[in-house]
This record gives C-alpha cells, structure tokens and sequence, in this order.
C-alpha cells in the first residue's frame, strides 16, 4: 500500500518534470518565432509620443492613412516566458475590449493592423482631438465654462453606464484616456474611450464599483474642486445605466474601503 | 486603371490592384490561377469595401508570410483568407474567391519595388472590361456586407462602415 503510493507520487513527480520541460520547450520556441524587423524599423524612423510604463506610443503612416502604433514592450526582469505570455495576453484583452466597445457604439479607435510578433497595434488616429484632461483644465477657468463641462459630465456618465451594460470593465478610467473629437461644423464634439490595457469583461457590481472608484479618485485629484461635476456624472450614469442601483451601492463601500477587497475574516 | 500602392510597414513590397467587370471566362481564370500561371489572388467584389480593405489583407499576408505564421499555403490564399471576418479558411475562399459564375474580379498582386507587374498579361487572359481600382464600390453589395460581417446599427453611427470591416479583419485570430 504504502509501496505503491510511493511509486505514484515518483510518477507524479517525473509527470511535472516533464510537463515543465515541455512547458518551457514551448516557451522557447515562442521565443525564437521570428519577429517583424520592418515593424521595428518603421518604430524607430516614427515620433514617439509617449511612453508609459507597459507601452510606447508611436504617430506614423499607414497604407496612407495617420495611425498611432501602441508598442508593448519586455521587460527585462521579467522571466522571457512569462513576459512574453503576459504581453500577449493584454494585447488580446485591449482588441476584444475595443471591438466589444465598437459593436455596442462606444466610440473607439478603429484598429487597422496587429503585429502580435512584437506587440504592435496600429490604431486609427484620431486627429483634431484633445484629452478629456486638457479641456477641462482649460474651460474651468472660462466664463461660460462649468456649464460646458456640466454637459460633457453627463456625456461621460451615460458613455460609461452603456459600456457597463455591456458588462465591460475599462480598468483604468482617467480623463487622460478620454478624447473629445471636435467635429467639422464644431457643435457637438464626439467622446471617444482609449486606451484598453487593463479591461476585462465582468457583470460584477463589485468590478463596476471600482471602476467608478478609480475614475473619482483619478477626477477628484487632477481636477482640484470638481465634486459637483462629478456628482453630475454619477447621477448621469445612474439615470442611463440599467444596472446601476447595485453598482452606486457597491461605488459607496468602496470608498470606505479602498480598491483592494479586504481579506481580513 | 489599376492600382499600385506601397505597404508602409514592407516598403519594399508594393500592392497592384485591376478590376474587371463584365467578365466571361471567371472559370478558366480560376482554373489558371489554381495551376500556378496567374501568380495573384482572384477576388470577387461582391464584399469588398474599398481598396484599403484588400491592402490591410495582403499587409497583413505579407506580414505572415515574413514570419513564417502563415494559414494557408501561398501569400495569395493568404490575402483572400484575410478578407474575411472568419478564421474557417473554405469558408473564406467561397465567400472571397471568385466562382465560376463571377462577372466581376479583382485581381491583387504583390511584386517588390523595382518589379514591374505583369499587368498585360493579366489584362489579356481576362476576358470582360477593365475599369478604375475606384469602382469598387458601385460592384460591391453593401447589405451583404453589413450581414456577413455582423456589423451592428450602433457601430456604422459611431464610425464608417470600412472602418468596422478593417477591425474585424484585424482582430479575428484573436477572438
């Protein structure tokens, strides 16, 4: 009896060798899969616009249109194989969420080409647009500017109630990640969300909770006196969303607790 | 008539594009091709947008191709295989190949820089009227297109309707 569990767990043992192994065989002929030198070639002769801390942004053409090409790059501290299954994995995540974004008519940018051999995604510009951020810093100082912004809150709040309905997380919610598009004849401006590195889909009030949290937290602290504005966006959002009444609930527990769910009990 | 254009990403390559309408012999053309002496791909227009669609999917082949990730067996089956919102490979040839019943065609070539296409010979085994790469859209089917790529209401108010069929395109080998 206890001979034969021996025998087994031996077995076991050698079976989970030789699954690392063959995980890590894998793993490195992932890793010599070629990758697109002319990809990185266009990058280099391309303006950098921005660098984050998992992506760089670069402005370019493509086939004759402007596009913004969003490089994730290793990182080095990283175990190769883990980084290049993470990468991959969040790159997955941003095209569904733009595509599930679009099909619901959630503004977005078009994306046009994905090297998933250097974690490139070409994206539509979109030209004669300005963050979210900026316009509300520079319209909080006009005269005439608090009513704008009132409209434009309660555009964001019913934007992000229908992408919530759609049970899709964005994850990252600033006013950095939101563009205004000034359209030709200058009336209406289109709100557009970017920026899908962090999403995921969930239905959990919890998850659309902190959603919200983390947009206040990132609202309230770059745009100094801002409580009434985004009253106006809650309530916007409350009033589009059909699903809202569990989320406001769990919006309220989370700014007690913090994003993190306790693990205390 | 035709359309030449530059791939940014493979400067080196370049994309020529001939529409024909009024064609006789799509089922010789086919047989050519499948034989090796028509060295393009034979698209039919019903569901092409829009010369932008054809070159994001022989980008993207090229592309492939460059890093040994095709799925399909030459660069040209790889550009109708692009097409297509789907990852069902014959599915995609039905839908964006030509048939033998075809009045119209697109003929996509893929040549390097310094090449010069063989557009004459294309143009002399084609047996219809050749008109402008531009054209495309008056031969091509909008409704069918909006069905096939499941595009809904919502999304042609927030954009153009290439720019939801390129997103398909794009993102399909990872849905």
């Amino acid at each position: 009896m206890l001979l034969s569990f021996l025998v087994d767990t031996s077995r076991c043992r050698s079976l989970h060798n030789r699954l690392r192994e063959t995980s890590l065989r894998k793993a490195e002929v992932n890793m010599s899969v070629e990758r697109s030198m002319e990809v990185s070639q266009l990058l280099a002769k391309a303006e950098l616009l921005k660098q984050g801390a998992e992506a760089r942004l670069y402005r370019t053409r493509f086939l004759g249109k402007p596009v913004i090409v969003k490089e994730r790059f290793s990182k080095r501290y990283r175990h190769p194989a883990l980084d290049e299954k993470l990468t991959h994995r969040r790159t997955v995540q941003e095209l569904r969420a733009i595509l599930r974004c679009r099909k619901a008519g959630i503004p977005a940018p078009a994306v046009y080409f994905v090297d998933h051999s250097t974690h490139c995604i070409f994206l539509e510009e979109i030209v004669d647009s300005c963050t979210v951020r900026d316009h509300i810093a520079s319209t909080q100082q006009q005269p005439r500017g608090p009513e704008q912004l009132e409209r434009l809150a309660e555009k964001i709040g019913q934007m992000l109630a229908q992408m919530h309905d759609e049970d899709l997380i964005h994850g990252d919610l600033t006013t950095s990640n939101m563009l205004l598009k000034h359209t030709v004849d200058g009336a209406e401006s289109q709100l557009l969300l970017i920026d899908f590195g962090l999403s995921y889909i969930s239905a959990l009030a919890e998850d659309k909770g902190v959603d919200l949290y983390v947009l206040e937290k990132a609202f309230l602290s770059t745009h100094p006196n801002t409580e009434v504005l985004f009253e106006r966006l809650l309530r916007s959002y409350t009033k589009a969303s059909k699903k809202s009444e569990p989320v406001i609930k769990k919006l309220d527990e989370v700014r007690l607790r913090g994003r993190k769910r306790s693990m205390v009990g | 008539m035709h359309l030449t254009q530059e791939l940014e990403v493979y400067s080196d390559h370049k994309v020529t594009q001939l529409l024909f309408k009024d064609v006789k012999n799509a089922a010789e053309l086919r047989q050519s091709a499948v034989e090796g002496k028509i060295s393009g791909a034979l698209i039919s227009p019903t569901l092409v947008l829009n010369p932008f669609q054809v070159l994001v999917a022989a980008n993207k082949a090229v592309h492939l191709q460059k890093i040994g990730k095709m799925k399909t067996r030459s660069l040209f089956s790889e550009i109708i295989f692009n097409l297509s919102p789907t990852n069902n490979i014959s599915e995609a040839f039905k839908r964006f190949g030509i048939s033998d019943g075809d009045s119209s065609v697109l003929v996509v070539l893929v040549h390097n820089k310094g090449n010069t296409p063989p557009l004459s010979d294309i143009v002399s085994r084609v047996n219809g009227q050749q008109v402008p790469v531009d054209d495309l859209s008056s031969l091509s089917d909008t409704a069918k297109i909006k069905k096939f790529f499941k595009i809904t209401p919502q999304e042609e108010k927030i954009g153009t309707l290439l720019d939801a069929v390129v997103c398909r395109m794009a993102i399909k080998d990872v849905l």
